[in-house]
């Protein structure tokens, strides 16, 4: 008895966007919120370095399930609200997102030279002006190819989401799986899938890796999602 | 006097081009060969034939009687019996200086580790750098490097040297650190095979000049009588724009 | 807030932690030893003269480094039973885990070889060096120098990774945290505990790493 595999192809891939569009908005969050830790990172006053020190340090020694169990399950314990599946993939993806985009943020402002910084400064423009004119566009360049590895990384991170029971690309392979009486196909299908999507995007991240002439894929150790 | 070493017609070919057009030439003991020439034209890649680092793609090579590319044996033989010291070193960098001259004659000679120790100090008396045993490559200058190389090379006692640009890569001061221990092994009547751009060394030091262009040899006299009145004009050419 | 943090309330589970944790060890450490094993095996295909092999091993780094963990794990662990084969999900998943890792060991250690220049294995040759003797003394110590730090991190990335192995049902940290937290309602504090399993695990690799680091190389400093 062979099912019409075919047919499960639109779900399949309604949810494929699903997963884009959470690893997508987590990815967000995490860079906008690593660009603040990569900043407090690089702050003058010691409290708030050892801050961003911490928390980076945690989330980059944690696993990111159990900061995603914490969130669905433990949060509306502790803290008495409900919080959905979705939001709680997102936020546990985010923070991890977050510190490792806090550390590409923080070498991407650090390998601007500090001529830079000095000759903006002589000029007199102040710590912002000097960040948000001619240090932030220099660190963006450094920037951008290590994110794309963040992002992919985050896409496979988002896998996760499936365990507490939000109905991203895994969890309907495995729907699919289970209504189709158990099968490798569909989580095959699952795996081509993700591939191909990775793939593609880190084809771009290679095509800017070499537009900008520097950086490495940062998911080339652990992160292993 | 047999001769230490013998080519006959070698041809090396890289794809379609042709580094080696057929090199016929002896060598006798004690003798002093410097190769010189335009870059590119395949001094290094005869050296590299010497010992087997380079397969031939035509004629054949003896050392003290045996041809050199007969088989994997005979090269790990030829290896045993010549010492080559590379333009950029080449030295182990996660080793002392004592320990590169060591390595080779305990674990590939398979001599007593307390022997080969001594004689390793005795060479580094030699080159002048006692003082400098226990340092790691990254901590020595060029000079020393290189001396530390030559060290090396003749911890394994060779019948033959080769070098290959040996001061290429090293600062001017330096270079005539170098030059001067090599002229020191030449004085011990070593066979030496030298690929330099050093012409005032070849004058001083060495017994014979082999000028090679596209692949051939085109002039092999004494190197005095060469820079006096090169045969050639292509030999001439290259001499005089050296000089310059 | 209706909630207060109490430690003592997960004291009798503590028990089970003990063994979750000692599980979580067994995997990590089977995993890393299996996936340097097979990551060298691709380490050497990508360097091979033959251009199928060295597809092939590309294809296999590509493949690790864009699928997702968890649905390696489900496919390994429902392939199985359909292959005739009876596999442990803690089989499974050591198998999973180390499958994955070795993609990115093979990256390690492919960076690790390319930073041994070619002068090195040309001295070696000349000085008559075996094939084996040129890799004990010569490329495996400057190798193991370069990959030292990455391995680290990789070694760390696979103790967080068998956290993974809780959705394939073996009783590792992290399925303990989930299995006491339903049972005692008590998630905040499974959470933290959990967390510091992890977080001691990890630091305990960096400062080892570290440590050992400073025993092992004594290169000095370059005197340029």
């Amino acid at each position: 008895m062979n099912p019409d595999w075919l047919a499960y192809a639109p779900l399949m891939l309604r949810a494929a966007g699903l997963t884009l569009w959470l690893s997508w908005l987590a990815m967000l969050i995490g860079a906008v919120g690593g660009t603040g830790v990569a900043l407090l990172r690089t702050s003058r006053f010691r409290l708030l370095r050892l801050a961003a020190l911490v928390y980076t340090e945690f989330f980059r020694s944690v696993p990111i399930l159990i900061v995603m169990f914490f969130c669905y399950f433990g949060v509306p314990l502790v803290f008495g609200f409900d919080v959905s599946s979705f939001a709680a993939a997102t936020i546990a993806l985010a923070l991890h997102a977050s510190s490792t985009m806090s550390e590409v943020v923080r070498a991407g402002i650090e390998s601007v030279g500090r001529g830079q910084w000095e000759a903006a400064q002589a000029a007199g423009m102040d710590r912002v002006q000097v960040m948000r004119y001619i240090v932030g566009p220099q660190a963006i360049r450094v920037v951008l190819p290590p994110s794309v590895g963040v992002f992919i990384t985050t896409l496979k991170e988002s896998s996760l989401a499936s365990i507490i029971g939000f109905i991203e690309l895994t969890k309907t392979g495995l729907l699919v799986r289970e209504s189709t009486d158990g099968g490798l196909v569909p989580l095959l299908a699952l795996a081509a899938l993700y591939f191909i999507i990775n793939y593609a995007i880190s084809l771009v991240g290679g095509r800017l890796e070499r537009r900008f002439h520097i950086g490495s894929r940062s998911d080339l150790v652990g992160a292993m999602g | 006097m047999s001769p230490v070493l013998t080519l006959d017609g070698v041809v090396k070919r890289f794809g379609a081009r042709t580094i080696l057009d057929g090199i016929s030439m002896t060598v006798s003991p004690g003798e002093i060969v410097c190769f010189v020439g335009p870059s590119g034209t395949g001094k290094s890649t005869l050296l590299r034939c010497v010992n087997g680092l380079e397969a031939l793609q035509g004629g054949r090579i003896n050392f003290e009687g045996r041809n050199v590319h007969e088989n994997a044996r005979s090269i790990a033989d030829v290896r045993k019996r010549v010492g080559m010291i590379f333009q950029h070193f080449n030295l182990y960098p996660h080793l002392t200086a004592l320990q590169n001259v060591m390595l080779a004659p305990v674990i590939v000679h398979k001599e007593p580790k307390a022997l080969v120790e001594e004689r390793a100090r005795a060479l580094f008396d030699k080159v002048r750098l006692s003082h400098r045993i226990n340092a790691y490559p990254a901590q020595l200058s060029g000079g020393e490097q290189q001396r530390v190389a030559i060290a090396r090379a003749l911890a394994a006692n060779p019948h033959l040297l080769m070098f290959d640009e040996p001061t290429s890569a090293l600062d001017p001061e330096t270079v005539g650190d170098v030059l001067a221990v090599m002229r020191d092994l030449a004085l011990e009547g070593r066979t030496m095979l030298v690929v330099t751009h050093e012409i005032r060394f070849a004058v001083d030091v060495g017994t014979r000049m082999v000028f090679m262009d596209q692949g051939k040899i085109v002039e092999d006299s004494d190197p005095r009588d060469m820079l006096a009145h090169a045969k050639t004009e292509r030999a001439r050419q290259f001499l005089s724009s050296i000089r310059g | 807030m209706g909630y207060t943090f109490t430690l003592r309330t997960i004291y009798p589970y503590l028990g089970e932690l003990a063994h979750a944790a000692a599980l979580t060890l067994e995997l990590s450490l089977l995993s890393i030893a299996l996936s340097l094993i097979v990551g060298a095996g691709v380490a050497v295909l990508r360097r091979s003269r033959s251009r199928l092999l060295r597809a092939l091993g590309t294809a296999y780094v590509e493949v690790m480094r864009n699928t997702p963990l968890l649905v390696i794990l489900y496919i390994i662990y429902f392939a199985g039973p359909g292959m005739g084969v009876r596999l442990s999900s803690f089989a499974a998943a050591v198998i999973g885990l180390s499958l994955n890792s070795a993609g990115y060991m093979a990256e390690i250690l492919r960076a690790g070889l390319i930073a041994v220049s070619t002068g090195q294995f040309e001295a070696a040759d000349a000085q008559g060096f075996s094939r084996l003797q040129t890799f004990r003394y010569i490329i495996f110590p400057q190798v193991f120098r370069t990959i030292y730090a990455p391995l680290g991190n990789q070694i760390i990335a696979v103790i967080l990774a068998s956290s993974l192995a809780s959705a394939v049902a073996v009783d590792e940290v992290t399925s303990w945290m989930q299995t006491t937290g339903s049972t005692s309602f008590r998630f905040f504090e499974t959470f933290v505990v959990a967390a510091v399993v992890y977080l001691v695990l990890c630091q305990l690799v960096n400062l080892g790493r570290l440590a050992l680091g400073r025993l092992l190389f004594r290169q000095g400093e370059s005197a340029r």
